[in-house]
């Protein structure tokens, strides 16, 4: 039997945990949604040096693990002489990690609405930016949801990296506790169970905004 | 209105158009004709540079298409263009997709164009439609929006690009009868096509395009009784006979 005295015991401790958590995934996830759509537009441009600059940003990114990129705002900063709380740090490397994903969702969502789309649109005299914006960018929103509501959860579980920089969120605390009493197993379910709090509704979130989008159509 | 100068276009070592000369008039209505891959639809997507050229001159409306210095989106505000797959905006019902260009673009009052948005709906026949969104119509009735959204601009020239090759037999005679009609008020236009009655009917010029060239250009009544290339003879025998 889980022993609930854990819960009660140390419920300050879990509440700070889960309210930085909370914290990190919002910050991030309204970052990297924003850094993420910039350069997913960077590469698809028609401007040469920023499909090259977006690129980079993507390919070099995405393939090196979370864990040192958060290093890259923990130690490698404060080396050039550059302080963050690890809080900071660790959300800046969930960021700008996140944002490679989001990027790549974006592009390929722009990418999935038919060419025809964007001739009709320029042949009747919209601008590109105004083609993006008024037929494009809608349609592509549609396409991306499910993706994006992967990433966005993810973004939540990956936030748990914090916990090795001790940046104060659910799983730094839920080391912590578990340090102090010995108790392992039933802290970390405990810990889970919080992480679910966040995820499950995000994940019921997706899906109620693809059932919406598909009506609309 | 139009004129090609010795224009050519290649994809790569591809050569799509070969030394193009053509010269279109004011309310003339030209239809060009040709087997598939003959470079019919690339010369017609020129004309507002949906392709690009590679050589020689292309002005249209007294305008270098292909110049520097040339603003595309004010020239094409005065080109409407049809497409095979009509590519209406899914995600916007008729009104909105016939008024969007005209707000967006030429600035008019959102009241001004949903009222010239129903004149031509009402002119292609659908007025009833003007709520619906684009799946929600027939082929014919969606190319019909898609003349009317082209129409609400104003332009001086309009684009037929195969308007009708993915349209089911049935609906094909109503976009043809809004394409006559069109042609009778004297609009400037340029229609790729397969249908030769239409072609005859109404075009004042045939042009007849094959591996990149226009081979022969003259009246649909001496065309189609008397071609004078062998291989636009061999063309028409092949469609008109089955």
């Amino acid at each position: 039997m889980i022993d609930m005295s854990i819960l009660f015991d140390h419920w300050d401790m879990f509440l700070q945990g889960f309210g930085n958590t909370l914290k990190a995934s919002l910050l991030a996830l309204i970052g990297s949604f924003l850094l993420g759509t910039l350069m997913a537009v960077f590469r698809i441009a028609p401007v040469r040096p920023l499909n090259w600059l977006g690129t980079a940003y993507v390919e070099f990114i995405r393939n090196i693990p979370l864990i040192l990129v958060v290093f890259v705002f923990f130690v490698g900063l404060p080396a050039i002489g550059i302080r963050l709380e690890s809080f900071v740090a660790g959300t800046l490397g969930l960021t700008v990690y996140t944002a490679a994903f989001i990027a790549e969702t974006i592009r390929a969502g722009i990418l999935a609405v038919s060419k025809g789309q964007t001739e009709a649109a320029r042949s009747s005299g919209l601008t590109y930016v105004q083609t993006m914006r008024y037929v494009v960018l809608p349609q592509a929103i549609k396409i991306v949801i499910p993706p994006m509501g992967n990433q966005f959860i993810n973004l939540v579980k990956n936030s748990s990296v914090l916990g090795v920089i001790a940046g104060l969120d659910l799983m730094y605390f839920g080391d912590l506790i578990s340090a102090d009493t010995f108790v392992t197993f039933d802290v970390y379910i405990f810990v889970a169970v919080f992480y679910l709090i966040l995820t499950l509704p995000l994940s019921l979130l997706v899906g109620y905004l693809e059932r919406r989008l598909a009506r609309a159509r | 209105m139009i004129s090609f100068h010795q224009v050519n276009k290649h994809y790569g070592s591809f050569h799509v158009l070969k030394n193009i000369d053509l010269h279109i008039n004011q309310g003339e209505v030209v239809v060009v004709i040709g087997p598939s891959g003959s470079g019919k639809s690339t010369m017609v997507r020129c004309i507002n540079r949906l392709e690009t050229i590679t050589s020689g001159e292309l002005v249209v409306d007294n305008v270098k298409v292909n110049d520097k210095g040339t603003d595309i989106n004010k020239l094409r505000r005065d080109i409407g263009m049809v497409f095979q797959h009509f590519n209406l905006y899914p995600h916007k019902n008729v009104l909105q997709n016939i008024t969007l260009a005209p707000i967006k673009v030429l600035g008019i009052p959102e009241k001004e164009a949903i009222e010239t948005a129903m004149y031509y709906l009402e002119k292609v026949g659908i007025p009833e439609k003007a709520e619906k969104y684009p799946l929600q119509l027939s082929g014919g009735q969606q190319q019909r929006v898609a003349i009317a959204r082209g129409l609400a601009m104003r332009p001086k020239i309009m684009l037929f690009d195969e308007p009708t090759s993915a349209l089911d037999p049935e609906t094909i005679g109503e976009v043809l009868d809004v394409m006559k009609r069109l042609a009778q008020e004297g609009m400037t236009m340029v229609v790729v096509t397969h249908e030769m009655g239409f072609a005859r009917e109404v075009a004042d010029r045939i042009v007849f395009m094959d591996q990149g060239q226009i081979l022969e250009e003259s009246t649909p009544d001496q065309f189609f009784a008397n071609p004078r290339e062998e291989r636009a003879r061999l063309f028409l025998s092949r469609i008109l006979n089955h």
